[in-house]
C-alpha cells in the first residue's frame, strides 16, 4: 500500500508559525491532536467530501474525527447544503432574527425529550457555561459538581488551577467527583449544603487518553433523584454525544431527564451553532441572564440545524451511526488481535475510543494509529473517533483492510509482540 | 508568585548544581579545579541541603543531608542564599576555615564561569562551543529545576499530582539527557536516559533546546515542524511542560 507524505502541509505550516500562534493553536493542531509523530499527519485540508478529505499534497483519507463531531451526516450533504443556500440569498446575519431561529426552536422542544425551550450561541462551551450560569442564577449557590476528566469547553471555570491564564478564582467553586462513584456526589452533597447549584457531566464519560466508561445500572437515576432532593440543576453536556446516540437526547438514550442539555457539534452537520435546552422551570432564569453574542442569532446556521435535525429522524441516523460503528470496531479488535495486538474499544460505538493495551506507555497505539494515517485512514490518537451517516460497508471494509496492513508494519517493528 | 523557598531550592539543586558539569564542559574551570580536594556543605534553612565535593579533577554535587565536609556555608534563610547567588550578601562559614582560600579565589573564578554561560552575551551565543555549553547548562537548570518547582510550589504540586507515576526521558539529539521520574506527584531528577520511560520529549538539535528554553522558539510550532517531538503518556508531558513554563518565573 503506497504511504503518504506532506510536503504541502510542512511548507504551509511554517508559512503559519509566522503570523499565527502555534501555527495551528487548539485541538486541530499537530500539538494538542497529539499527531504523534508529526511527520505522519496531514496538517491542512484541499477539501472534504462525505466521509472523505482531501489534503494540499492531494492525499485522500477516509475521516474518522468528522471534525471532532461536527461531520454528522457526510461533508456537504446535498440537503443541509441546499437549506443553506436557500437561507443566504434570503439573509444571514442581520439586525433582527429571522422566524428561522423560531423554527429551530420548535424542531428542538418537538425533537429533544427533556426541552422545554432553546437558545442559541456558536461554540459547546457558550452553552456549557451558559447552563452554569443560569444553575447559579436559579439556585443562588455558587458550586458546581464535575466529573475528573471531564471536559465541558475552554473557559476559565472549565480548565484547571496551574493551566496558564487560571486564577484560583476561576476554579474555587468547581468540586471534582469521581465517574461512576455515586457515593462520591452523596458526600460532596453533604459536604457543601446549600451551596451546590449544579451537577454537570456529559452523558457517559468520555475524557482523553482513558478508556471511556458507560454509566453504570441505575447510575443516572440516583444522580437525578440526588438532584432534585437538593433542588440542584442536572446539566448535561451532550455537545460531543448529541445526536450520535438518540436524537431525543442522551439522557434519554439513558433513561432520565435533564433540568438542562448542551448540544453543538452534530447539530447542524458543520454549520457554527450551539443550543441550550431546558425545562421550563428555567426559562424565565435563562431569560434573565445577560448572555449573548454577535453571531449566534445568524439565520443560516439555524437552517442547517433544521436541515440536519431532519434528516437525523428521517433516517435515524443515531441507530445507523452506532451500527456502522460496531461493525467497524468489532473488525478493528478482529485484525489487532490476528497479530497479536489488543485492541481495546470503549465507549459508544458512534463515538468510540480504542486503545492498544500491550504496552504501558501508549507507544505501539501511537505507531498504529500513525500507520493507519500514512495510508488513508485518518485517526487521532488519543480522542474519541466519530461515525457519520455517509460512511459505507465498503469505507469499513478500507478502513480494515488499512487497518490490518498498519498492524502488520508496527508488529514488524516489534517482534516482542505475541500471537 | 516567586516563592524565596521555592526559589532557594532552584538556586541550589538546579543553577548551582551546574558546577558539576561546568568543570567538565569548561576548560577554564576544570584547569581551576585540578589538584582540589574540598567538600563544600551548603546549609540552607528550610531547603535540604547539598554537598559539592571537588576531587581527582572533578566536582560532584549531592543532595544530602550528611555533614561529612570540610567546609559548611551557612545561609541563615532561604532569601539568604538567594541574595548570594546574586552576589549581594556572603555566606557565613561554621566549619572549615583553613579552606577560605579556595572559596574566596577558586569558588569565586568558578562561579564567575557559571554566570558566564548562564547570563550569555551576544558574543558567546555566537561561539559555537561556548553556545553549546550554554544550552546544555540552561537545559540541566531548567529540567532539575522542574523537581524543585513540583515538590515545593503551590502551582508546581497541582500539576505535579496530575502527572501519572513513571518516568519521562528528556534527550537533545546527539547531546545530553536526563529523565525525571514521578511517584505519588513527587518528582525527581538524574542525568541520562531511563530504560523504562512512559513519556518521551526529544529536541532535534542543541539549536532547538537553546530556541525553546531561550525562548526565541515556541515549542507548540516546533512539535509541528518536528524539531520537538513527543510521544507515549503525552499528558505527563503537558503537565510537566507546565511546570517548565514556570522556571523562567524563579529565574529572572
Amino acid at each position: 500500500m503506497k504511504t503518504y507524505t506532506y510536503p504541502q502541509s510542512q511548507e504551509l505550516f511554517k508559512r503559519a508559525g509566522k503570523v499565527i500562534p502555534s501555527g495551528i493553536y487548539g485541538h486541530l493542531g499537530p500539538s494538542q491532536g497529539c499527531y504523534i509523530p508529526t511527520q505522519a499527519f496531514p496538517f491542512f485540508l484541499e477539501r472534504a467530501q462525505g466521509a472523505y478529505m482531501w489534503d494540499v499534497d492531494g492525499n485522500r483519507f477516509i475521516d474518522y474525527m468528522c471534525a471532532y463531531g461536527p461531520n454528522v451526516l457526510g461533508y456537504n450533504d446535498p440537503d443541509v447544503d441546499q437549506a443553506v443556500r436557500e437561507q443566504m440569498q434570503i439573509g444571514n446575519c442581520t439586525t433582527l432574527p429571522t422566524a428561522k431561529m423560531i423554527e429551530l426552536a420548535e424542531l428542538l422542544v418537538d425533537t429533544v425529550d427533556s426541552a422545554d425551550w432553546a437558545f442559541f450561541a456558536k461554540n459547546g462551551g457558550d452553552v456549557t457555561s451558559f447552563a452554569l450560569m443560569i444553575a447559579r442564577a436559579a439556585t443562588d449557590r455558587p458550586k458546581a459538581i464535575l466529573f475528573k476528566g471531564g471536559y465541558h469547553g475552554v473557559a476559565p471555570w472549565a480548565q484547571k488551577l496551574g493551566y496558564p491564564g487560571i486564577t484560583e478564582a476561576d476554579t474555587e467553586n468547581n468540586i471534582y467527583v469521581r465517574w461512576n462513584h455515586f457515593e462520591d456526589l452523596e458526600q460532596a452533597v453533604q459536604q457543601y449544603p446549600g451551596q451546590i447549584a449544579c451537577v454537570m457531566a456529559t452523558p457517559y464519560h468520555h475524557p482523553i487518553f482513558e478508556d471511556n466508561q458507560l454509566p453504570e445500572d441505575g447510575f443516572w437515576q440516583k444522580v437525578r433523584k440526588l438532584c432534585t432532593d437538593h433542588g440542584i440543576v442536572l446539566a448535561i453536556d451532550d455537545v460531543r454525544c448529541g445526536f450520535r446516540l438518540d436524537t431525543r437526547g442522551s439522557d434519554h438514550y439513558y433513561g432520565f431527564k435533564a433540568d438542562l442539555i448542551c448540544f453543538c457539534k452534530a447539530i447542524a452537520n458543520g454549520w457554527n451553532v450551539s443550543a441550550l435546552c431546558g425545562i421550563d422551570g428555567l426559562k424565565e432564569v435563562a431569560s434573565s441572564v445577560m448572555y449573548t453574542g454577535s453571531y449566534w442569532l445568524s439565520a443560516v446556521p439555524f437552517a442547517a440545524a433544521i436541515a440536519t435535525i431532519t434528516k437525523l429522524k428521517q433516517i435515524d441516523g443515531p441507530q445507523t451511526m452506532l451500527e456502522k460503528g460496531k461493525k467497524l470496531t468489532d473488525g478493528l479488535r478482529e485484525v489487532g488481535s490476528k497479530y497479536g495486538f489488543d485492541l481495546k474499544i470503549s465507549g459508544e460505538s458512534s463515538l468510540w475510543f480504542m486503545r492498544i493495551t500491550n504496552d504501558d506507555n501508549l507507544v505501539l497505539h501511537q505507531e498504529w494509529v500513525a500507520e493507519c494515517v500514512r495510508r488513508g485512514v485518518f485517526f487521532t490518537n488519543h480522542h474519541n473517533q466519530f461515525i457519520n451517516c455517509a460512511m459505507t460497508d465498503a469505507d469499513i471494509s478500507f478502513t480494515l483492510e488499512v487497518a490490518e496492513e498498519a498492524f502488520k508494519v508496527v508488529k514488524e517493528r516489534h517482534p516482542e509482540i505475541g500471537g | 508568585m516567586v516563592d524565596e523557598n521555592v526559589k532557594a531550592c532552584i538556586n541550589l539543586h538546579a543553577v548551582l548544581r551546574n558546577m558539576e558539569d561546568l568543570c567538565e564542559l569548561d576548560k577554564e574551570a576544570h584547569d581551576i579545579i585540578q589538584g582540589k580536594n574540598v567538600a563544600i556543605r551548603f546549609s540552607v534553612k528550610n531547603i535540604p541541603a547539598a554537598i559539592m565535593t571537588f576531587n581527582s579533577g572533578k566536582c560532584i554535587m549531592e543532595k544530602t543531608e550528611s555533614r561529612n565536609c570540610h567546609m559548611n556555608l551557612f545561609f541563615k534563610s532561604p532569601e539568604h542564599f538567594n541574595l548570594m547567588i546574586e552576589g549581594k550578601r556572603n555566606p557565613i562559614p561554621t566549619k572549615g576555615f583553613r579552606h577560605i582560600g579556595f572559596l574566596k579565589r577558586d569558588f569565586a573564578r568558578l562561579a564567575d564561569r557559571l554566570s558566564y554561560y548562564l547570563k550569555p552575551t551576544h558574543e558567546l551565543l555566537r561561539n559555537k562551543d561556548s553556545a553549546r555549553i550554554n544550552t546544555i547548562l540552561t537545559a540541566y537548570t531548567a529540567f532539575f529545576a522542574i523537581p524543585e518547582i513540583a515538590n515545593n510550589d503551590l502551582l508546581g504540586k497541582l500539576n505535579a499530582s496530575r502527572i501519572a507515576d513513571g518516568t519521562i526521558n528528556i534527550e537533545i539529539d546527539q547531546g545530553p539527557a536526563i529523565h525525571i521520574t514521578a511517584r505519588s506527584g513527587r518528582l525527581e531528577a538524574a542525568k541520562g536516559k531511563a530504560s523504562n520511560a512512559r513519556a518521551f520529549m526529544v529536541f532535534d538539535s542543541i539549536d532547538t533546546a537553546s530556541g525553546i528554553l531561550n525562548g526565541t522558539l515556541d515549542s507548540y510550532s516546533c512539535i509541528g515542524t518536528g524539531q520537538l517531538a513527543i510521544r507515549g503518556l503525552v499528558p505527563m508531558i503537558d503537565n510537566l511542560n507546565k511546570i517548565l513554563a514556570q522556571v523562567a518565573g524563579y529565574l529572572r
